[in-house]
């Protein structure tokens, strides 16, 4: 079986005057692959583009060596490919069961039993065995998340492209779905964006860090994270020298970036911690030079 | 699911009854959920010299039963026409062939045409009014993503966007001007039927609209401007012969091959989101 890849080559996309990504440039290969990055930074278009939902308004897209702009192979990639928007709608009165199936059909999996056992296969790998039956308005907003990542797992596509898959999903279940998709990813390309930094650090291999629709930061997530060794220290009080800082639940304050004093007691960094520091030390710092051209 | 298991005493507990209530309940509890255990069911069945069965089929059976959906009746109506059963759940799943959407059009029609029958010239330019919109208002509602939320994940699968507009589209038709001919019968003179070329007409116009915009708001912008022409014309002439010459009926048809023309030209836009998304 060939090895699964999707290239963007000097992708960008605009909407109208709003430019939502811009030069990007990626190679992606079977893994998992983590985007991060602030509201409104391209995340979801990016993710758009990859699924064939939406055409580059410049640049060139390849996904599974197809090219998505030719119908046929657009349709192609299609049936070698899993999407969860970061938001679905469910139609009225379905369950479960139903929906999933549903999108089978979709996925051309016109053989009843052998599509049931799929749908039974995918509902049982995000732990919804025995509520295939359960109308999806009476879950819980994690049920329905997981429903909705369900009709993504269909057919163990090549490509798997998630939109924030872990919202609202409880941490019991987020481990779970963490196995779910590394087991996925020894053979297929996942690529995941999520607000959720810890497990972006769980699982992914490598980040990608958007910011106003360009690449910050592309590359293993312990380069990101080595990033920030020794400019993450706890102290007593909130230190001025340090970009952002917080009580933790110890009652200390935890400092990242700025210059600590030699006598401050400096503790591994984390993810987050590394992604703040990339965005400017601050949720809000917009660096002058990523301004949209 | 948890990495706790059945370990093989309480297994062999379960299977041979010998277990508590509350025992056997949180064992098959564990079993709804857990399919390594269920797995090994049968293995400890067999080891108390009970009959072996197939205990993955029949439990797959049993989910069936629980979890496949049953047809709804316009889609054992649709399987009875001829469509395969794969395409009639697609074409069926739609908003637009709920039952309280479709009483709603029902009581709508209903009105109009009584209107028509009991209310002299007033009640026909009612019917005049309502009859041709009711198709491509519920063709926009078949494949609107206001009333289909779930276009995005339905978008990205290999099916054809193209085939599942147009097989729906067919469907509404198929229900829809029937149901206006039935209502229509008790309209009095030749209006029953002027409203047939308009109707087509205008779901044509829907369809090529909505490779611009979104499908209700294009039916809803239609529907606007046949009011607002049914109106006008009943202020001036008061009467409907106008709608009934051949060239305005020559006219709709014209528009209605214009429209699907250029529907399938751009059918194109279909296949992804738009930014009426």
């Amino acid at each position: 079986m060939a090895t699964a890849s999707i290239s963007l080559r000097d992708v960008g996309r605009t909407f109208g005057a709003t430019r939502a990504l811009a030069d990007v440039d990626l190679d992606l290969k079977p893994g998992v692959t983590g985007l991060l990055g602030p509201n409104g930074a391209g995340k979801t278009t990016l993710l758009r583009l990859l699924a064939t939902a939406l055409p580059p308004s410049q640049g060139q897209v390849s996904v599974l060596g197809l090219d998505p702009e030719v119908p046929a192979e657009r349709t192609d990639i299609r049936r070698q490919l899993g999407y969860q928007p970061q938001e679905v709608g469910f139609p009225r009165g379905f369950t479960a069961f139903a929906f999933v199936d549903y999108i089978a059909l979709l996925k051309e999996q016109s053989q009843p039993a052998a599509r049931h056992a799929e749908v039974r296969r995918v509902l049982d790998l995000v732990g919804l065995s025995g509520l295939g039956a359960k109308r999806i308005r009476a879950m819980s907003g994690g049920q329905r998340r997981r429903v909705s990542l369900a009709q993504a797992l269909l057919g163990s596509p090549a490509v798997l492209i998630l939109d924030e898959p872990t919202t609202g999903v409880d941490p019991e279940q987020r481990v779970v779905l963490r196995a779910v998709l590394a087991e996925l990813a020894r053979t297929s390309v996942v690529v995941l964006s999520t607000h959720q930094t810890e497990d972006v650090a769980a699982l992914c291999e490598r980040v990608i860090v958007l910011d106003r629709g360009r690449v910050r930061y592309d590359g293993p997530v312990t380069e990101l994270t080595g990033q920030a060794a020794g400019r993450v220290w706890l102290a007593d009080e909130p230190d001025p020298a340090a970009s952002i800082s917080w009580r933790t639940g110890t009652g200390r304050y935890r400092n990242v970036g700025g210059r600590a004093r030699d006598d401050v007691e400096h503790v591994e960094p984390s993810l987050e911690d590394a992604y703040l520091l990339l965005r400017g030390g601050s949720p809000e710092h917009e660096p002058a030079q990523e301004a949209a051209s | 699911m948890t990495g706790w298991h059945l370990d093989d005493d309480m297994l062999r507990r379960y299977v041979e009854r010998a277990d508590s209530l509350a025992e056997g309940a949180s064992a098959e509890q564990h079993l709804l959920s857990c399919e390594p255990c269920r797995a090994r069911v049968g293995a400890a069945a067999g080891g108390t010299g009970l009959s072996v069965i197939d205990f993955a089929a029949v439990w797959d059976r049993t989910r069936d039963a629980v979890e496949v959906p049953r047809p709804s009746v316009f889609e054992r109506l649709l399987r009875g026409a001829g469509l395969p059963a794969q395409e009639a759940r697609l074409v069926a799943v739609a908003s637009a062939f709920r039952g309280v959407w479709l009483a709603g059009v029902a009581a709508v029609l209903a009105f109009a045409a009584l209107a028509a029958a009991f209310g002299h010239a007033r009640g026909v330019w009612v019917f005049l009014s309502v009859a041709p919109v009711v198709p491509c208002l519920v063709v926009a509602s078949s494949y609107d993503p206001w009333m289909d939320p779930a276009l995005e994940p339905e978008l990205v699968t290999p099916y054809p966007v193209l085939r599942l507009i147009l097989l729906r589209t067919i469907a509404v038709l198929a229900l829809a001007l029937p149901a206006v001919l039935l209502f229509g019968l008790v309209v009095p003179g030749e209006t029953a039927f002027a409203w047939l070329l308009p109707a087509v007409g205008f779901v044509a116009v829907v369809l090529a609209a909505s490779t611009w915009f979104s499908p209700l708001r294009s039916a809803i912008a239609v529907s606007s401007v046949w009011l607002a022409a049914i109106w006008l014309l009943a202020a001036r002439s008061g009467a409907p012969e106008a709608v009934l010459q051949a060239r305005t009926q020559a006219g709709f048809l014209a528009l209605a091959a214009a429209s699907f023309a250029i529907f399938l030209v751009r059918r194109r836009r279909l296949h992804q989101l738009r930014p009426w998304r």
